[in-house]
């Protein structure tokens, strides 16, 4: 079964439909329905991140260089006055961030355990400061994009960008593919050997398995979905700037991928959409909500280990 | 034993900084015989083990299989060459079953482990070549529990259930028995009779009286060097094997 | 460039090496013994200039502000140590990679709501404001080169310090090997909240003296951190000969590419960085 746990299943059918109805009661608020398009779309790259980090076992600290990346290939290969097809674009983006995802990935899976978390962070602010010192691309304020893309599939439209609500369901549209994509790599034979490479991988070579090959390939798919996602922010806001590829926004995916509970992938949904509400109502509870994100960050390490998700399984298999 | 040479060794060495834990080591390992390597703590038998299956790259010396040198090429690529081991310590997947364990060793075999789509659990051949290992070592009973909940015994018959399941075509198995009790142990070397008549196997082993009762040939090693190798009753008769254990002071036979 | 420019960059970027390896140096100890990342390492650095900054205000006197300074630091490593720390050494990265972003954010909350966000300076103190002047055009500040001999000299101590005193043997073995340690009736969780502290100690006294050679800004302590990483990486995890050969070499290489190659300048350590790990993976100097 593809979604093979219980909770997961109460899950996708209580989020979902609930998501698909959400614009019917905020149809004059359209600030909460791009709030709610942000949080998915983050979502989107929490789970790439929660992949890699909760099922591969590759703790990385710089995975927000693909979210901006997304962004940067959009305008650097897209013209600046005429409007682009989207799904061919996503195509373009996905396979170019594929690519540096190899070469980064290349450098950085010959290390592991500290060493990949120091030298992921070290990578991603390489990117960083590459885009925040560029004049070509703006330093620090970014590029704009002035067209946005449309989305037809031959001659037909689906959804017009510009449109909030559409702009919402095309973001739930790829959340609900990136979780059953994951789920179905997750139950694959290849998921089967990044299963038991996190599990151990000197017995998984001993059995004849390339383990980096194996690594490369899940870090270049996850790379490549995290840039999706940093597509699909750029064109809600109109925008790229360096502080998409910014630690800050590792660190807190990170945060929300733990928080969800990790390695359930569903749960990236869950520890978002906790993390950013939370963060919604401290701002505006307080100036210094960041302290009270920092206290809840150690408490939540120290006393809540696995997560939300964990917590609900926990809770649903006591009942059963 | 006229047996065709599978695996050999020429002039192995391995030295860590100035210490040499493997020092000229020639062997020849033939198919369908079980080739006991015996020594006291610190003789090198464990790297050995180690050089064979391509864990550890020889500092000099060559590994020959099946007439081609193999020291060169990745540890992964051992595996895929039939050359599968045991570990000393128990080296298995414990959160999956016993048929997973065993699935993880025939789907390098089988391939689509590149395939992100197709499900994992659509596998009858699959299935059937991991249940046919776990039946050799003994195991069949316990197809579908979870690796971690089996006793200590049985993971060790795991171990090399998993190895069964690559089809190898040599054996190495570092201290099947450790930590075994009696009756376990004799499980085990009724295991590997059976399979000595398939696979060359190359046995280390602390139990004396097991590799002696399952050894076609026998090599003793002493600090990293090669002392005699022989049948049993050759070795057990040559003298200097006495006194290389009983200078050791430990583990007389 | 002429000569006496290329001396100039040469002790500029002996001077940043200098100052690298004194917040890597306690990044790398931290990790050493402990086996901790922390990420809040760099924290601590931007705590130190904001402090010297206060005191300098309150006391009028850089010295003792600088001392002052020291010793909240001390403080504030045992306390951390003490209560959060310590929970961790059983724990994977992941979670000292989450426990420590999470100080990072109270340090820098703490720091916006007690200091503000507006950059801030220190002057150079009086007796060390005058320039050395190479030839008639060029001349080197007097502070900078007392800030190179600060750091050396506190190298020099550790060095003394980790090779020939009870608490260095004690780092040493528990590098190597903590069981042992423990075994000898050594009170383990005393030696780690006095290596915290310590590490907690050369970050802050790092941002003191630095204070007055650059503004004082938020976010200073990330940037710092991430040039640690590059030097840890490139001298080897855990190694302090390590630290110091990849700081100089980060520090000279940073300084000649702002020179020699403006746009690219921000990039170079890291391009540094995956040179060395293409050939060296474990780093220059792993054990």
């Amino acid at each position: 079964m593809l979604f093979n746990k219980r909770t997961e299943r109460y899950f996708v059918w209580v989020f979902f439909p609930l998501a698909l109805l959400m614009p019917l009661f905020l149809e004059q608020n359209t600030f909460y329905v791009s709030k709610l398009t942000t949080v998915m779309i983050f979502a989107i790259f929490v789970m790439s991140l929660d992949y890699l980090v909760g099922r591969c076992g590759l703790i990385t600290l710089g995975h927000a260089m693909f979210y901006g990346l997304g962004g940067y290939i959009f305008v650097i290969i897209a013209p600046e006055y005429e409007a682009v097809n989207f799904w061919v674009y996503t195509f373009y983006i996905c396979v170019i961030a594929a690519l540096v995802a190899l070469i980064i990935g290349f450098l950085v899976l010959r290390t592991s355990g500290i060493y990949m978390i120091m030298i992921t962070l070290a990578f991603a602010q390489m990117a960083f400061y590459y885009f925040s010192d560029s004049i070509d691309f703006g330093g620090n304020d970014g590029v704009f994009i002035y067209v946005k893309p449309d989305t037809s599939i031959f001659g037909i439209s689906l959804f017009d960008l510009d449109n909030p609500i559409h702009f919402y369901y095309l973001c739930l549209l790829s959340l609900f593919n990136t979780l059953f994509f994951f789920r179905l790599v997750i139950r694959s034979r290849f998921g089967r050997v990044i299963d038991s490479i996190h599990e151990n991988p000197g017995r998984t070579t001993a059995l004849g398995y390339n383990v980096f090959v194996f690594r490369l390939m899940a870090y270049t798919m996850a790379s490549a979905l995290g840039a999706y996602a940093g597509y699909l922010f750029t064109l809600q806001y109109g925008f790229v700037n360096p502080s998409m590829l910014a630690w800050t926004t590792s660190g807190s995916a990170l945060v929300m991928s733990i928080l969800g509970g990790m390695g359930s992938i569903y749960g990236a949904i869950l520890g978002t959409l906790v993390y950013e509400g939370l963060h919604y109502v401290l701002e505006h509870l307080t100036e210094h909500w960041l302290l009270f994100m920092g206290a809840l960050i150690i408490l939540m390490v120290i006393l809540f280990k696995n997560g939300i998700a964990g917590y609900l399984e926990k809770l649903l298999e006591k009942r059963s | 034993m006229n047996n065709a040479v599978i695996l050999e060794t020429e002039g192995l060495c391995k030295h860590w900084g100035g210490l040499k834990a493997l020092d000229d080591i020639s062997l020849k390992f033939h198919d369908r015989e079980l080739h006991g390597i015996v020594g006291p703590n610190g003789a090198g038998k464990s790297t050995l083990l180690n050089l064979l299956c391509g864990h550890y790259k020889p500092t000099s010396g060559k590994i020959v299989h099946k007439g081609e040198a193999i020291d060169a090429i990745k540890p992964y690529a051992f595996a895929r060459r039939g050359i599968g081991r045991s570990f000393q310590k128990t080296n298995i997947y414990p959160s999956a079953t016993c048929l997973e364990n065993c699935c993880v060793a025939v789907q390098r075999r089988m391939g689509g482990s590149f395939n992100f789509l197709r499900s994992r659990y659509r596998q009858q051949v699959l299935e059937e070549i991991a249940t046919e290992a776990l039946e050799k070592a003994g195991l069949g009973q316990r197809r579908d529990q979870v690796a971690s909940r089996i006793s200590y015994g049985e993971q060790r018959q795991l171990e090399i259930a998993m190895v069964l399941a690559t089809s190898p075509c040599v054996l190495l198995l570092d201290e099947p028995m450790a930590g075994m009790g009696h009756e376990e142990s004799q499980l085990i070397i009724e295991l590997l009779k059976t399979l000595k008549r398939e696979y060359c196997i190359v046995l280390v082993e602390h139990d004396m009286d097991a590799v002696f009762e399952l050894s076609d040939k026998l090599t003793v090693m002493v600090d990293g060097q090669h002392l005699t190798t022989g049948t049993v009753d050759q070795v057990r008769d040559d003298p200097r094997v006495r006194d290389a254990y009983l200078g050791q002071g430990d583990e007389v036979y | 460039m002429t000569t006496s420019l290329f001396f100039v960059q040469l002790i500029n970027g002996l001077q940043y090496g200098l100052l690298l390896f004194l917040i890597a140096s306690g990044l790398t100890l931290v990790f050493g013994v402990m086996g901790i990342l922390n990420l809040a390492h760099g924290s601590m650095y931007m705590v130190g200039a904001y402090l010297a900054w206060y005191f300098v205000q309150q006391t009028g006197s850089f010295t003792l502000s600088a001392i002052i300074s020291a010793v909240i630091a001390l403080a504030i490593g045992i306390v951390v140590e003490r209560l959060l720390i310590q929970r961790l050494y059983r724990r994977n990265h992941l979670d000292q990679v989450l426990l420590t972003i999470g100080m990072i954010f109270v340090f820098n909350a703490l720091q916006s709501i007690l200091w503000g966000d507006d950059p801030l300076g220190v002057q150079v103190p009086e007796a060390m404001s005058a320039a050395i002047p190479l030839t008639d055009v060029v001349e080197y500040p007097v502070y900078r080169i007392f800030v190179a001999l600060v750091c050396v000299a506190i190298a020099a101590v550790m060095y003394f310090m980790i090779n020939r005193t009870r608490l260095g043997m004690l780092i040493r073995a528990g590098e190597s090997n903590r069981e042992m340690v423990e075994c000898l009736g050594i009170d383990i969780s005393r030696l780690y909240t006095i290596v915290f502290a310590i590490g907690v100690m050369l970050a802050t006294v790092a941002g003191v003296i630095a204070a007055p050679m650059s503004s004082i800004v938020p976010g200073m302590g990330e940037h710092v951190l991430i040039a640690c990483f590059v030097v840890v990486v490139i001298g080897g995890m855990g190694s302090i000969k390590g630290a110091f050969i990849g700081a100089l070499l980060v520090g000279l290489v940073d300084t000649f590419a702002s020179v020699l190659m403006p746009q690219l300048s921000s990039m170079m350590i890291y391009i540094l960085m995956a040179f060395i790990l293409l050939i060296k993976p474990q780093g220059l100097f792993s054990s």
